[in-house]
């Protein structure tokens, strides 16, 4: 499958009015969601890539020289990705160490008076904030996406993609038996818009705080949303709009869905200005 | 989850497989069963190695003996909500990169101690267990073929395209010839799965499950589990693996593979014990549940012992 898309930047003080006048564009209000992603990266066996084979004298060289290409192909980073609540953000008005924010956010802090008590007995053995969230049903799919084609005269990026289900729980035993280990994880937050067959998304990139020892797997608990940072510290957006196309080799449909692109292009110029990535700054590749 | 066993009579290229001869020995061996034909099922398995593995083993400047990694995508007609995914454990800890932004390379964890949803790793077993959703089964193998060029190679595909189950006794058989569709088509054999579909202390267990996710909470069943131990499972597993073996020895076929008490058996089942039991100190466990698959992990046993069957080397 293929995924073509445009982006924008989205300063902190028009986030308001975009949200405005996406949700008149595309006559729906925008869903706001949460994903957690985790970095995963490719790895293999130190030194065998060097494992250069010289002139054997080996009968199948055919065979051998389509091995030795495989050695050498691309590998790549790839995301999991699943989505939360926000209801499963902890809350921080139950913990000591959430003192930046003292008022409590309704919204990310529906826990009913019986949990409370529960954390507030918890609260003695450890100042992690907690919340209902329960890591083992954590619902995840794979996303890989390539590096964006070379060389397209179109001004869209594209790029290969798949998604795919995985089971839910704890993925990194899998991801570690199928070549992947496990990097970093971050948080997406933002607004999905749905716009014929263009799904925008007006999203930002939000890190976890930092907690010695918890960087080398997946977290089981998530922190208050107010202890997140976004990446980009001035908290401006990404605007971006994708459209996947089944079979990218079809030049009809693939032209067909960027010119859908730059319709949504021309209709929100006088707000942003959408416009293709560049390349190499979605480089998936592991080198 | 049913137990079960599978047996695999291989077959020469050119030659025709133990089907018939398999079905006749059926039927004599059980005159007192009308041997009628229940219906069809298929299998497809997709064989995937290391791809530095494939490299002779003269041409390493370093001797190393490197034990092959298998990955195996099973799926089943009878398990169609959901795919099999079977790969050999990492034979070293994945490394971190040495970027300097990666921290503490020496520790990524494997599973530290929390047994969960639908992965499971047994100490027994080499090989770990993953069930995906059907629709995931085939992006995920085109993605390793397409992105893991280097540490996968697409070896062989299989397929049991005709298969036939029939009802003998407290048994279920399933009959089918396997044939060797990648790279090149060929006859590889025959396969035959046998299930025992009678009392079992383990359908108890799925009987909980089920009540337990309805809100349903106290059950006759519920009580009855709580002196079922892992141990109790075990000798269950062993005790119907002797049926299925006697039950094949009645048939009298010779020259079989056997796939039964295979390494990781059961783990499934066991984690199943050790959730309900959980469930009941901690309700509200198994809340979420709301899928359109019931059973991610059913099948998981029987994919295990197919998968160990038909993990051809060439």
């Amino acid at each position: 499958m293929h995924e073509l898309l445009l982006f924008a930047s989205v300063p902190i003080h028009q986030h308001a009015e975009l949200l405005q006048q996406l949700a008149g564009l595309t006559a729906m209000q925008p869903r706001h969601c949460y994903e957690r992603r985790l970095i995963f990266k490719a790895y293999r066996k130190p030194g065998v890539a060097n494992a250069r084979v010289g002139a054997s004298q080996d009968l199948q060289s055919g065979d051998l020289q389509r091995v030795n290409k495989m050695l050498n192909g691309g590998m790549f980073y790839t995301q999991v990705v699943g989505p939360i609540q926000s209801t499963d953000f902890a809350d921080p008005s139950v913990t000591a160490t959430a003192n930046a924010n003292p008022d409590p956010n309704p919204n990310a802090s529906p826990l009913d008076p019986d949990t409370d008590t529960k954390m507030d007995g918890m609260d003695s053995d450890s100042n992690i904030p907690r919340s209902a969230y329960d890591f083992d049903q954590q619902s995840w799919q794979l996303e890989f996406r390539d590096i964006p084609e070379a060389g397209t005269r179109s001004a869209v990026t594209s790029r290969v993609m798949a998604t795919a289900a995985l089971p839910r729980g704890d993925i990194v035993p899998s991801m570690n038996a199928w070549g992947y280990s496990f990097v970093t994880e971050y948080l997406v937050e933002g607004d999905m818009f749905i716009h014929n067959d263009i799904v925008i998304n007006l999203h930002r990139v939000l890190h976890y705080p930092t907690i010695p020892g918890e960087e080398t797997q997946p977290r089981h608990q998530i922190p208050a949303l107010q202890q997140m940072a976004p990446l980009e510290k001035s908290g401006s957006y990404v605007l971006q709009a994708s459209m996947t196309v089944h079979d990218g080799s079809n030049q009809e449909t693939m032209k067909t869905a960027s010119q859908h692109l730059f319709g949504l292009r021309e209709q929100l110029k006088s707000a942003v200005r959408l416009e293709m990535a560049d390349r190499l700054s979605l480089d998936t590749r592991v080198k | 989850m049913p137990i079960t066993g599978v047996y695999f009579i291989p077959a020469h290229p050119n030659a025709s497989t133990a089907l018939g001869n398999i079905t006749e020995r059926l039927r004599s061996s059980f005159p007192d069963e009308d041997l009628i034909q229940l219906g069809r099922w298929t299998l497809e398995q997709k064989l995937m190695r290391d791809t530095p593995g494939l490299l002779p083993a003269s041409s390493g400047p370093n001797q190393r003996p490197s034990k092959p990694r298998y990955m195996q995508f099973l799926s089943l007609s009878h398990y169609h909500n959901h795919g099999f995914i079977y790969t050999s454990e990492p034979a070293e800890q994945p490394f971190n990169i040495p970027n300097a932004s990666s921290p503490s390379p020496a520790a990524t964890p494997v599973a530290p101690g929390s047994a969960n949803d639908s992965t499971t790793t047994s100490n027994t077993s080499s090989m770990l267990m993953t069930t995906v959703p059907h629709s995931s089964y085939t992006t995920l193998f085109q993605h390793f073929t397409y992105a893991c060029q280097p540490f996968w190679c697409h070896r062989l595909t299989v397929v049991v395209q005709n298969g036939v189950f029939y009802d003998i006794g407290d048994f279920r058989v399933r009959l089918g010839d396997v044939r060797q569709t990648y790279p090149t088509n060929r006859v590889r054999g025959t396969v035959v799965e046998i299930e025992w579909r009678g009392p079992s202390v383990i359908d108890s267990l799925d009987g909980a499950v089920v009540s337990d996710v309805n809100g349903e909470t106290d059950s006759g069943v519920d009580v009855s589990l709580s002196v079922l131990e892992e141990s109790d499972v075990d000798a269950e597993f062993a005790a119907t693996a002797l049926l299925i073996r006697e039950f094949w020895g009645r048939v009298g076929v010779e020259g079989a593979r056997e796939a039964n008490l295979v390494p990781g058996i059961g783990s499934e089942v066991k984690e199943r014990l050790v959730k309900i039991k959980g469930a009941r100190n901690n309700r509200g466990g198994l809340s979420g549940s709301a899928e359109d698959n019931p059973d991610p992990q059913a099948g998981a046993d029987v994919a295990r012992q197919y998968m160990e069957v038909l993990r051809f080397n060439r």
